[in-house]
């Protein structure tokens, strides 16, 4: 909430809207938006976001690009689809603020690597791609440790009292990590959606 | 008249009358005391069998009058109807079985005295005599050739009825036909449509019913549904036309933009209104005005003016849809152009709400705010509503401004018409019900104007140039629009037998526009009809008395020619009233107001209200029964009465009503000789006054109001409380309180106490 208004003036530029309409995934669909609110009423974490869903798409609208792709909001979504399935008008929210983070990376207007969320995120994507799961353990403690090792070792001192639990309850296991079978075939899936991502940036005509 | 009359009493014994009061209690009065020729009780009046007897005695001739003491004179209209009988009804099932306790002493005193008003009344009137000699046109006159007036000449003439159009440029068709699409009103309502101008007027043009006079503007109009005489002036030279009934579809103007200057108009050749983006699409793809150039990025600018006090301050109802049209057609002509909607509210009803998800569709983007200012560099500043903070649009290459539809209700290309002070009076009237009207009152003068606004008298010539008591102008309710009750009475103006349709009714889009103009057109049809056969038009439907003048007792004070809603009396050259039966509605708004009572209808009269009144039996003062008499309005109030009856509101049976045909043909005479009679309090009761009034005769009710506040120096002659008289405005809803609002009065008739002039 603590993120500072976008500055106004000289800060809009009208060609925003059609290029998040253009290039983003879903963007078309944002076109229908009609402003109802009911993403940013269905968000479970709404209140750690500077603006909600619909503030934001609306701030599209305005060309308003850099406090857009600045701002939290993007990149605190958890991925519920509560606003997705609740829109009345078929907008895919998660989608286009996902797809409006990777553009934030993209055009530079954040270093992933000083994002809480990008660290995890990457974390995340790291145990996925490694062994087609997300190990938990090796997750927390890659995200924790991404921040250099002193600010690891408190991260995760901080929390033993919460991993004993888990392990006593066998909520967490101690072997080593699960691995799916042909993790070759993943790759190739993966490798396959990385070409089709880089066919990237599409144009209008493309997205009709 | 009166001693021919043979009244026959049918008093009906079902739905529980019979049960509840004595009804052989009625049958003595009716065949004692008040000497009917016959009386006879049913089981139940209304089946075969009860009908066939009334019929019968009708026949044979032995009676005249039938009095039917049973329910509504609102229900049961079908079964009561005979041939070669007035029927007059006595409610005794509504206003007294079920709304007071059975079996009780003062439910029995109101049952007698409901039969001995009705035979009263009986003997008061005679059947009604049609004013329906002479010759009658058939011809319907349309005013205005653009799409209003070119479906309602289609559709009078496929209804078998010449026409005559009148136009004043030198073609059809016209703001239409310089549109190239116009909104969708075919499924699946997303894309601009064809204009459909073109066919239409091809159509009227072959049609061998309508006469089309373009270059033709109305010179003057007078006379009276079924005979207006028309003088229509066609490139100078004037002819007369006898003309059964007109419809005025002059269409619309739009908005002077010269007065937004706040929005930029003029301060750039790229702000334009929507009317000249509809030439600039017209000729070509769109290209600026300044540099030729085809825009990229532009903005519309909704309600430009429009829901704006210091401008129009009603919403004009199409500008969202034509921005939408606009925009449409902008995108659709080239993608790459970005346009930008800023609404303060999207008014896209029905399916006008396809519209805007093609639109948004295409790209569109719908903005929610205030406009602050356009400025010269084409700079949109928007306070936005949804962002809560002001978005500056740059980088615009035009800016749309959508204005409002202003009606033609008179003709601004032509010099205003001079009125003398009177007639400036008059318009005023006409204009606003709100605003002063000199009001017969009989004690003391006219009470000082009201402190209403006055609207200017309108800009240019009357459209028909009436040549009326009144004046030439239609009358105008608010913001130009002829008045019109648009849900009540559509089409409908104060001048009977002219009809309004199209936007200078209200502002309406193309789609709306043609089912309006074949509304219009049904009205005139039935007018035509009406008139001829001597029938009153809506609301008194079929109605054939008419106001009778005595011109022996006319003092020629002229309350009766100011005080018609609608116009119909005017003035001889030797100042005497003469009614135009076609124009009249039959409200008897001017009985109301003469001063000499020398105006009434065959069956209802100012004396036969007052005989009605008297007729009761007034209870003496020891006896602690007051006695109320309500004048109840047959349109709102009777029906309200009514109402609390079937849901079984009980209220106090101190009360007597009668219905009368508007609280304007009340006369001050009836609430004085009431009070005299012994009557501890009087309420007129009947519809919303005011410029949301729901009054079927406009200001029937305004004026009840009017002359109540003049009674007061009348009663303080007779040594009486003002409360004794008071008004009630009442609604069919109102059902459910109007017993409480009744009780309320007679609690304050209590306090007040009895009316001294009991029993003298």
């Amino acid at each position: 909430m603590a993120a500072a208004a976008p500055e106004p003036q000289g800060k809009y530029d009208l060609g925003f809207a059609r290029q998040v309409y253009g290039n983003i995934d879903g963007g078309d669909k944002l076109a229908m938006c009609m402003q109802c609110g009911v993403c940013s009423g269905s968000c479970p974490i709404g209140e750690t976001m500077d603006y909600g869903p619909r503030k934001l798409f609306m701030m599209v609208r305005a060309g308003m690009k850099e406090a857009v792709l600045k701002s939290n909001t993007i990149w605190n979504c958890v991925s519920c689809y509560n606003c997705v399935v609740r829109c009345p008008r078929q907008v895919p929210v998660t989608y286009i603020l996902h797809d409006l983070a990777a553009m934030a990376v993209r055009e530079g207007y954040v270093e992933a690597r000083k994002s809480d969320n990008a660290r995890f995120a990457k974390a995340f994507w790291w145990s996925t791609r490694k062994y087609g799961r997300s190990d938990e353990r090796l997750i927390t403690a890659k995200y924790y440790f991404s921040g250099g090792l002193i600010d690891g070792t408190r991260k995760g001192m901080a929390n033993m009292k919460i991993a004993m639990a888990m392990i006593k309850a066998k909520r967490m296991h101690l072997g080593a990590p699960h691995k799916i079978k042909k993790r070759g075939e993943l790759k190739e899936i993966l490798a396959k959606a990385k070409e089709i991502q880089e066919r990237q940036p599409a144009t209008p005509e493309d997205v009709k | 008249m009166a001693s021919e009359n043979k009244i026959g009493v049918y008093l009906c014994k079902g739905c529980g009358i019979g049960e509840a009061i004595d009804v052989d209690n009625l049958q003595t009065i009716a065949s004692d005391e008040l000497k009917a020729s016959l009386t006879k009780q049913h089981d139940h009046l209304c089946g075969t069998d009860g009908v066939k007897t009334i019929t019968e005695d009708v026949k044979s001739g032995d009676v005249t009058q039938a009095v039917i003491a049973a329910c509504s004179q609102r229900v049961m209209t079908d079964r009561f109807h005979f041939n070669g009988a007035q029927v007059i009804r006595a409610n005794l099932r509504e206003q007294v079985i079920w709304c007071h306790p059975p079996g009780d002493e003062d439910t029995q005193m109101l049952a007698d005295d409901q039969v001995r008003m009705a035979i009263t009344q009986a003997t008061k009137t005679s059947p009604p005599e049609a004013d329906s000699d002479g010759e009658f046109s058939e011809t319907v006159m349309v005013v205005g050739g653009g799409y209003a007036g070119l479906n309602a000449a289609r559709e009078a003439s496929r209804t078998g009825y010449p026409v005559v159009l009148v136009e004043r440029s030198e073609q059809l068709g016209g703001w239409t036909r310089k549109w190239p699409k116009v909104m969708p009103h075919r499924s699946p309502y997303r894309n601009p449509q064809d204009n459909p101008i073109e066919e239409l007027i091809s159509k009227v043009e072959a049609d061998d019913r309508i006469r089309v006079m373009t270059n033709t503007v109305v010179g003057k109009t007078s006379g009276q549904p079924g005979r207006f005489s028309v003088d229509l002036s066609q490139n100078g030279t004037t002819a007369t036309a006898t003309i059964g009934a007109i419809v005025v579809a002059t269409g619309w103007r739009p908005y002077d933009a010269g007065k937004l200057r706040h929005l930029g108009y003029g301060a750039s050749p790229d702000i334009v209104t929507n009317v000249e983006m509809e030439e600039l699409l017209g000729s070509g793809p769109v290209k600026r005005k300044s540099d030729g150039k085809a825009p990229k990025t532009v903005a519309f600018v909704l309600c430009a003016g429009s829901r704006d006090p210091e401008h129009l301050p009603y919403c004009s109802s199409v500008c969202c849809g034509v921005s939408i049209k606009q925009a449409l057609q902008l995108t659709q002509a080239d993608s790459e152009v970005m346009v930008y909607i800023i609404f303060d509210e999207l008014r896209t009803p029905g399916t006008a709400e396809e519209f805007y998800r093609a639109a948004q569709d295409a790209g569109v983007i719908f903005m929610k705010g205030k406009v602050k200012s356009v400025g010269a560099d084409l700079t949109v500043t928007v306070d936005d509503a949804l962002l809560g903070e002001e978005v500056p649009l740059q980088g615009l290459d035009m800016v749309v401004l959508a204005t409002g539809m202003v009606p033609n209700s008179t003709n601004v290309d032509q010099p205003s018409p001079e009125l003398d002070e009177e007639q400036t009076v008059l318009l005023k009237n006409d204009i606003n019900p709100l605003s002063p009207f000199p009001v017969a009152g009989y004690a003391g003068d006219a009470p000082d104007p009201k402190e209403a606004a006055d609207p200017p008298p309108p800009e240019g010539a009357s459209i028909l140039n009436l040549q009326y008591r009144q004046g030439p102008h239609i009358p105008i309710l608010a913001d130009g629009f002829a008045d019109s009750h648009y849900i009540c009475f559509p089409y409908e103006t104060r001048r009977t037998g002219i009809y309004t349709c199209g936007p200078v009714r209200r502002p309406m889009d193309l789609s709306e526009t043609g089912d309006d103009a074949a509304g219009a057109v049904l009205k005139a049809i039935q007018a035509i009809q009406g008139v001829a056969a001597g029938r009153a038009l809506h609301p008194r439907v079929g109605d054939l008395s008419f106001p009778k003048i005595g011109l022996d007792p006319c003092t020629k004070c002229r309350r009766c020619t100011v005080e018609c809603p609608f116009g119909a009396i005017d003035e001889t050259e030797d100042d005497f009233p003469i009614v135009n039966t076609g124009r009249c509605r039959r409200c008897g708004t001017c009985m109301g107001a003469c001063p000499v009572r020398t105006i009434s209808f065959d069956n209802y009269s100012v004396e036969m209200l007052t005989s009605m009144a008297k007729a009761i039996e007034i209870p003496d003062e020891f006896d602690e029964k007051p006695r109320v008499l309500i004048l109840a309005c047959e349109n709102d109030a009777y029906p309200a009465l009514d109402m609390a009856g079937i849901n079984r509101h009980q209220y106090s049976a101190f009360v007597r009503i009668i219905p009368v045909r508007c609280l304007g043909s009340v006369s001050l005479v009836c609430a004085s000789d009431a009070l005299s009679a012994g009557y501890d309090g009087i309420i007129l009761m009947g519809c919303k006054s005011g410029d949301d009034y729901q009054c079927h005769f406009i200001k029937g009710s305004a004026i009840a109001k009017e002359r109540i506040s003049k009674i007061e120096e009348t009663l303080q002659s007779m040594m009486l409380e003002a409360e004794r008289v008071t008004t009630m405005e009442v609604s069919i809803a109102d059902s459910g309180r109007i017993g409480g609002m009744i009780d309320d009065y007679l609690a304050t008739i209590d306090e007040i106490g009895l009316n001294p002039f009991k029993g003298m």
